[in-house]
Parts: C-alpha cells; sequence; structure tokens
C-alpha cells in the first residue's frame, strides 16, 4: 500500500469528518437541551442548501448574501418546528418526539425536490476546483475550506455554552423542572436551541451542496451525523469534533484499504459500523456523559 | 377554512393527482400508450425531461391528425420507482387498453417482464430493464430500442481504440456505482479487456454516490490512460468534479448516456470541457424533428413542461422512443390497416421497423423479432464548454461480444424465469 496515498486518504478524510462533525453538532445541541435526538437534521441540511440556492440562483444574490439569509430564514424555521411540533408532544412518549423528527426527515426529503425540481443543483460559493499540491500529496480544497469553515463553528458553540445563553441552555439541558423553578424560559431556550441547529444543519449543507450539488442525497449526512453524535457522546459537542475526524479519517482509509480486497462499499459499513460498536462498548461515547439511573 | 375543511380538500386534491392526465372516452379513436414513470425519487434526474420530450412528440402528431386517423394518448402517472405503485400503474393501463407501457426504471421494467409477455403488452425498456432483452426470441414483447448497458461500454472501448491507435498496454479504469446497474458493463469491459490487451481496474463507489472524494485519488495515482465513469444524477456530477479536482485531463473521461446538460451546469460547463459520452441520438434544437415540434406545439403554447429543455439530451431521449413507438404504430397500419388494435399488433409493427433515423435525430435503426435493441448504432460526443457535439459518425462496435453477453444471460433467464 503506497503511503503517501493513505497520508493523503487521511488528510481530506478529516476535513470531510469536520464537515460532518457540523451537521453533528446540530443533533448535540438539541439534544443537550431537550433531551430529543433530531432525526430530521439530514433534512435541514438538505432544506437550508436549497434555501441558499434560492436566494443565490432564483433570486440572483451574491452568495456571501445569500447564505446568511438562508441561515436566518432556517433560524426561524427551527424555532418554529419546536414551537408548532415539538412543544405538542410534551407529556408524550420520548419516542413519539423522536418519531416527530423522522416524520418531518421523509416529509422534507420529498417536499423541497418536489417543489424546486429534482434535479442536482449548482451552489457555487467560490471555492475553486484546483487542487492545493503538496509534493506527492494532493488537497481537495473545497473540502480543506469546509473543514476548517466547520472546525470554526464548532469551536463557536463550544464558546456559545459559556455565554450567558449557553449557561441558561446547559442549565435547560441538566433539569428542566429547576430551571423553570428560577424563572428560565424553558421553552425558549429550546426554541433557540432549535434555531441554532438549523443554522449549523444550513451552513452544512451548504458547504456539502458546494462539494456534490444540491438535491435530496445531502439528507444522507443524518446517517454519518448520528454516528458522530453518538460516538463523541449525544451531549458533547467537544466529543462530535474528536468523533468527525475518526469518522471522516477511519472512512477514507477503509475505502483505500479495505474496498481494493472486498470490491467496494466499506465507506457505509464505517459508520453503522461506529454506532454499533459504540452503543454496545460505551453507550455514552467518548466525551458523553453517563447517565446513572437511582432506582 | 376549519381545519376538516382544509383537510378534506387537501385529500382530494392529492386523489385527484393520481389519476391520469387524459382519459379517453371508450369510442374515441384513439391507441392508448401507458407511461407510469419515477417522477419522484430515483430516476428524478431524467424522468421529467425525458416525458417532457415523449410528450410533445405525441402531441405533434397528433397535430397533424395522428395516425391513420387515430390520436395517441399517453397516460401520465407516476410510480416513483415503487413495485406496488408501478404494478397497480400496469393493472389499470391493462384494463384500459393500453398496448404498450414505457416505465422508464430499472426494477419496475424487471418485474413487469414476464406479465408483460403474458398480457402481450408491448414493455418499452429504453436505457433501463435488463440488457438481455435485446433479444427478441427470449423476450418477444419487451423492446429496448436502445443501445444496452453493454453495447455502450462496446462502443467507449472502440472509441478509445480509434484514438489510440491500439489498447495493448494501456489501462483503463472503470468508476461506477456500486449497484447492478454500475456493475452491469464490468463483463464486456472484461472481456474486451482479455481480447484487446488493456489492463482494466475498477473502483466502485458506495450509492447514491455524492461522497467519492477517496476513490478518485486512487484513480489519478492509478495514471489511467482512459477513465469511464458510471452512475446516474448526483453520482455522476460528483465523479466529474472529483476528475477535475485530481486533475484527470477531460478529454480521457468518458461515461454512458447518463450525461446531460444539466449535469454540466453543476459540474461548471467550462471545467467539463472535453467529456465524451455515449450520445443514442442528436442532442440540441437543430434536428428537424425538433424544429417541428417547436414550430407546431411549443410555439403555440401547447408544450409538456419548461421551454428552457426542449432540445436538451434527456428531451431528445424522449423524443427519440416516443418517435420509434410512433413508427411501430405506423408499420403495423402498413401490415395490418384494420387492426384489431391490440399489444400483437402493435408487436408486429415494432419488429418491422426498418432503417428508421427519425428525418436524422438517431442513427439508422432497425428492429427485428431476434434484435429488439436497434442495431447497436450509437455516435461519441464531446461536451464542448455549452453543448454536446458529435467526436464520431454513429457506429456500432464489438457487437460479437455484446450478443454473446446477451445470449449467454437470455440463455440464464430461460432456464431459470429470472
Amino acid at each position: 500500500m503506497d503511503a503517501s496515498l493513505l497520508l493523503e486518504l487521511a488528510v481530506n478524510g478529516a476535513f470531510i469528518g469536520m464537515m460532518y462533525a457540523l451537521v453533528s453538532a446540530g443533533i448535540v445541541l438539541i439534544y443537550k437541551t431537550s433531551g430529543i435526538a433530531n432525526l430530521a437534521q439530514g433534512a435541514l441540511a438538505m432544506t437550508g442548501a436549497y434555501m441558499a440556492w434560492i436566494g443565490g440562483t432564483l433570486i440572483g444574490l451574491p452568495i456571501w448574501v445569500a447564505a446568511p439569509l438562508a441561515a436566518a430564514v432556517m433560524f426561524g424555521i427551527g424555532a418554529l418546528i419546536e414551537r408548532f411540533a415539538m412543544r405538542r408532544m410534551i407529556g408524550q412518549p420520548l419516542i413519539m418526539a423522536i418519531m416527530l423528527t423522522m416524520g418531518m426527515e421523509i416529509m422534507l426529503r420529498g417536499l423541497m425536490p418536489g417543489i424546486l425540481g429534482a434535479s442536482v443543483k449548482k451552489i457555487d460559493i467560490g471555492i475553486p476546483n484546483a487542487p492545493i499540491i503538496l509534493g506527492d500529496i494532493l488537497i481537495n480544497r473545497t473540502l480543506l475550506i469546509g473543514g476548517l469553515i466547520s472546525f470554526a463553528m464548532i469551536v463557536a458553540s463550544i464558546l456559545f455554552f459559556n455565554s450567558r445563553l449557553g449557561v441558561v441552555m446547559r442549565a435547560v439541558s441538566d433539569d428542566q423542572t429547576a430551571s423553570w423553578s428560577v424563572g428560565i424560559r424553558v421553552e425558549r431556550a429550546i426554541a433557540i436551541a432549535w434555531g441554532l441547529s438549523a443554522v449549523m444543519a444550513t451552513t452544512a449543507g451548504v458547504l456539502w451542496g458546494a462539494t456534490q450539488g444540491i438535491d435530496w442525497s445531502l439528507s444522507l449526512l443524518l446517517i454519518k451525523a448520528l454516528a458522530i453524535a453518538i460516538l463523541g457522546g449525544l451531549d458533547s459537542i467537544p466529543g462530535v469534533l474528536i468523533a468527525g475526524i475518526i469518522v471522516g479519517l477511519v472512512e477514507s482509509l477503509a475505502t483505500g484499504i479495505i474496498d481494493p480486497i472486498i470490491g467496494g462499499g466499506s465507506r457505509d459499513l464505517v459508520a453503522s459500523a461506529i454506532i454499533l460498536i459504540t452503543l454496545l462498548i460505551r453507550p455514552h461515547g467518548l466525551l458523553g456523559r453517563e447517565h446513572i439511573e437511582r432506582v | 377554512m376549519k381545519r376538516r375543511t382544509f383537510l378534506t380538500a387537501a385529500g382530494a386534491a392529492f386523489v385527484g393527482l393520481q389519476i391520469p392526465i387524459r382519459n379517453a372516452l371508450a369510442d374515441d379513436k384513439v391507441i392508448r400508450f401507458a407511461m407510469p414513470q419515477d417522477f419522484t425519487r430515483v430516476y428524478t434526474f431524467v424522468t421529467v425531461e425525458y416525458s417532457q420530450g415523449q410528450r410533445d412528440y405525441i402531441s405533434l402528431v397528433n397535430a397533424k391528425g395522428g395516425i391513420n386517423g387515430y390520436q395517441i394518448v399517453a397516460d401520465i402517472s407516476d410510480h416513483g420507482n415503487d413495485l406496488p405503485r408501478a404494478l397497480e400503474a400496469y393493472e389499470r393501463a391493462k384494463a384500459q387498453g393500453a398496448i404498450l407501457v414505457d416505465p422508464l426504471s430499472t426494477p419496475v421494467a424487471r418485474a413487469l417482464v414476464q406479465r408483460a409477455a403474458a398480457d402481450k403488452i408491448n414493455l418499452i425498456t429504453a436505457y433501463s430493464g435488463r440488457s438481455d432483452a435485446a433479444d427478441g426470441e427470449t423476450f418477444p414483447y419487451v423492446f429496448p430500442l436502445s443501445p444496452n448497458y453493454w453495447t455502450q461500454a462496446g462502443l467507449l472501448i472502440d472509441y478509445f481504440r480509434q484514438q489510440d491507435g491500439d489498447l495493448k498496454g494501456k489501462k483503463i479504469c472503470f468508476v461506477h456505482i456500486d449497484t447492478p446497474f454500475g456493475k452491469e458493463p464490468i463483463p464486456i469491459l472484461e472481456a474486451l479487456a482479455a481480447k484487446q490487451g488493456f489492463s482494466l481496474q475498477t473502483f466502485p463507489y458506495t450509492p447514491p454516490g455524492n461522497d467519492q472524494s477517496a476513490i478518485w485519488p486512487q484513480v489519478r495515482r492509478a495514471k489511467p490512460d482512459w477513465v469511464v465513469f458510471w452512475g446516474a444524477a448526483v453520482g455522476q456530477t460528483v465523479a466529474l468534479t472529483e476528475a477535475i479536482r485530481n486533475g484527470i485531463p477531460m478529454n480521457r473521461v468518458a461515461s454512458s448516456v447518463w450525461l446531460s446538460e444539466s449535469d454540466m451546469d453543476v459540474v461548471g460547463r467550462a471545467q467539463a470541457t472535453g467529456v465524451l459520452k455515449v450520445e443514442p441520438c442528436a442532442s440540441g434544437q437543430s434536428p428537424k424533428i425538433i424544429q417541428d415540434i417547436i414550430k407546431t406545439v411549443i410555439e403555440p403554447a401547447k408544450g409538456a413542461g419548461d421551454r428552457a429543455k426542449v432540445g436538451t439530451a434527456y428531451y431528445n431521449y424522449g423524443v427519440m422512443m416516443a418517435a420509434l413507438m410512433i413508427e411501430g404504430v405506423r408499420k403495423a397500419f402498413e401490415k395490418a390497416p384494420n387492426g384489431p388494435i391490440s399489444g400483437d399488433w402493435l408487436n408486429a409493427g415494432l419488429n418491422a421497423i426498418s432503417n428508421f433515423d427519425a428525418e436524422g435525430l438517431i442513427p439508422p435503426t432497425t428492429v427485428t423479432n431476434t434484435d429488439h435493441q436497434g442495431g447497436g448504432q450509437c455516435r461519441i460526443a464531446r461536451w464542448d464548454g455549452s453543448k454536446f457535439v458529435p467526436a464520431t459518425d454513429w457506429f456500432s462496435a464489438n457487437q460479437d461480444v455484446v450478443w454473446g453477453e446477451i445470449k449467454k444471460s437470455s440463455a440464464e433467464y430461460k432456464a431459470s424465469g429470472k
């Protein structure tokens, strides 16, 4: 096996992993605040990318206006989902709330291509296709920039949890009843979490859209995002960063090492194997908090 | 509006959408084609334009008085690549008297093969379905009427040979979606590699192909003389983008019929300049038949869809298939002017299509009882930055190898029924 090929796959895989991690960070944000695993995160990324495409291509705005505008619209959509769908599930079994997010995933996956046309859409964020060449190693410029933006967003969300609003959200995450009793507006905090999660999804959707084009398949990011969130710990933002890099690296290297032996298809096995192994060996993930029920 | 009223209205609208767009009266002089296709799931990348081309051509024929005074009715519905829905659509079409069904979906076409044979309804499997259905003796009611994937692979290899003089010692990389469709050309490529002395390296990618970033560095490092990429929709645009990012020269990269102008928009029209594809019919608006459609159907605002799509590759594929189907009707009237209009009647017509070129849109096509592919002619086209331009004339190649595979596979079907 060519060592420089492995190095190239590893470097590009790490950047891909950071881009996956940005989708996961949205899942973690909602879980940390409301205890619900949002299975619509992939479809929100797809919807956010479509929104940026509407602004950039249909309306004709420059991408640096269209993308933030899409993020703002998606913040509103995220908050509305909490207000008009998730809040109605209060008092219902948790599984029903999770099933509701799955229903939204399926609906959005059909709705957006149904309205805007199913062909792949182009979104140009100004990153040239020309690679960066370091000796024998080729670094994909789109992945490099996408990975760095994702890294910055995740670090920003870690810092956010140390801000005043972040502390409020952490309090809600720790104990909703106690938060209520000290005057914290729990519903508002959860709505903000949904909004911020939708903003992260939009950023990820735009970055992935620039890499692969925009169509329904962006919603498949959910599988990778779930694997990363589970591996990193469903309530740990730093965890998703580490887990994202691990998943990206392992996936990329598996394609280079295992695929030639088994004839392909190892890439998707990696995500499912990570979900299974993590849940069996360390259910709270690498950096997640272990919940111990007192009986 | 009350919520219940709204829900009732929405439900009624949904049910209404399921009804085919045109229901002719039983005593109309009509010939009914059923076109239940996938407008919402897997084949969405092609169906809208393909169906638009078919409907516009049928409108053209009807506007000119139909065939022998008969109007062609195209029943359009959405099967969503879902077998139960497709079977329901097929049964409905049969009950309404359809003599031809065009599902444009490999799983649906495969599921309908035996039913169509039993019901004597002609099943069109253009660019989809079983490649061995070219064998008209084994599949008398299945009509690909287009070059199958084995033929397309054989054509590309022959084009490479024409360019390089000889493929001995050359390396060809085959990057494909890891599905039966993606793997389909491999037996032909392997047979031709053994015959012509080139080495073949295959690179499967996970469906749908939205992340191929770990595949293409390996392709680049293999230092191929030629690269063939084989997928559809997002898999094609991602493959081409990754090929560009890896610095693979576009004039050494080629694909099947599944490459369109829309794909070039996603990849970047200028950056994709030079990429090659198999072209089963002329693209663009210059062919006479497309000009007729524009004059008679589009300009009077009777077109079936977005005017900007008229003349795209997939639109013209739709026109091509509709033209072949209607040529089959013409031939059927020549053989039996008084009908009766039935699947058998049309079957005889389709099998009598001879040297038909749709006024220059397609290569001369002859369909016989034994060859339902129609001769396997195509041309190789090159993207020039704004459109696909022919890089060759119409030709067929390696049909001995292709028909060897067709006969082998159809014999297995005869023996096993699968």
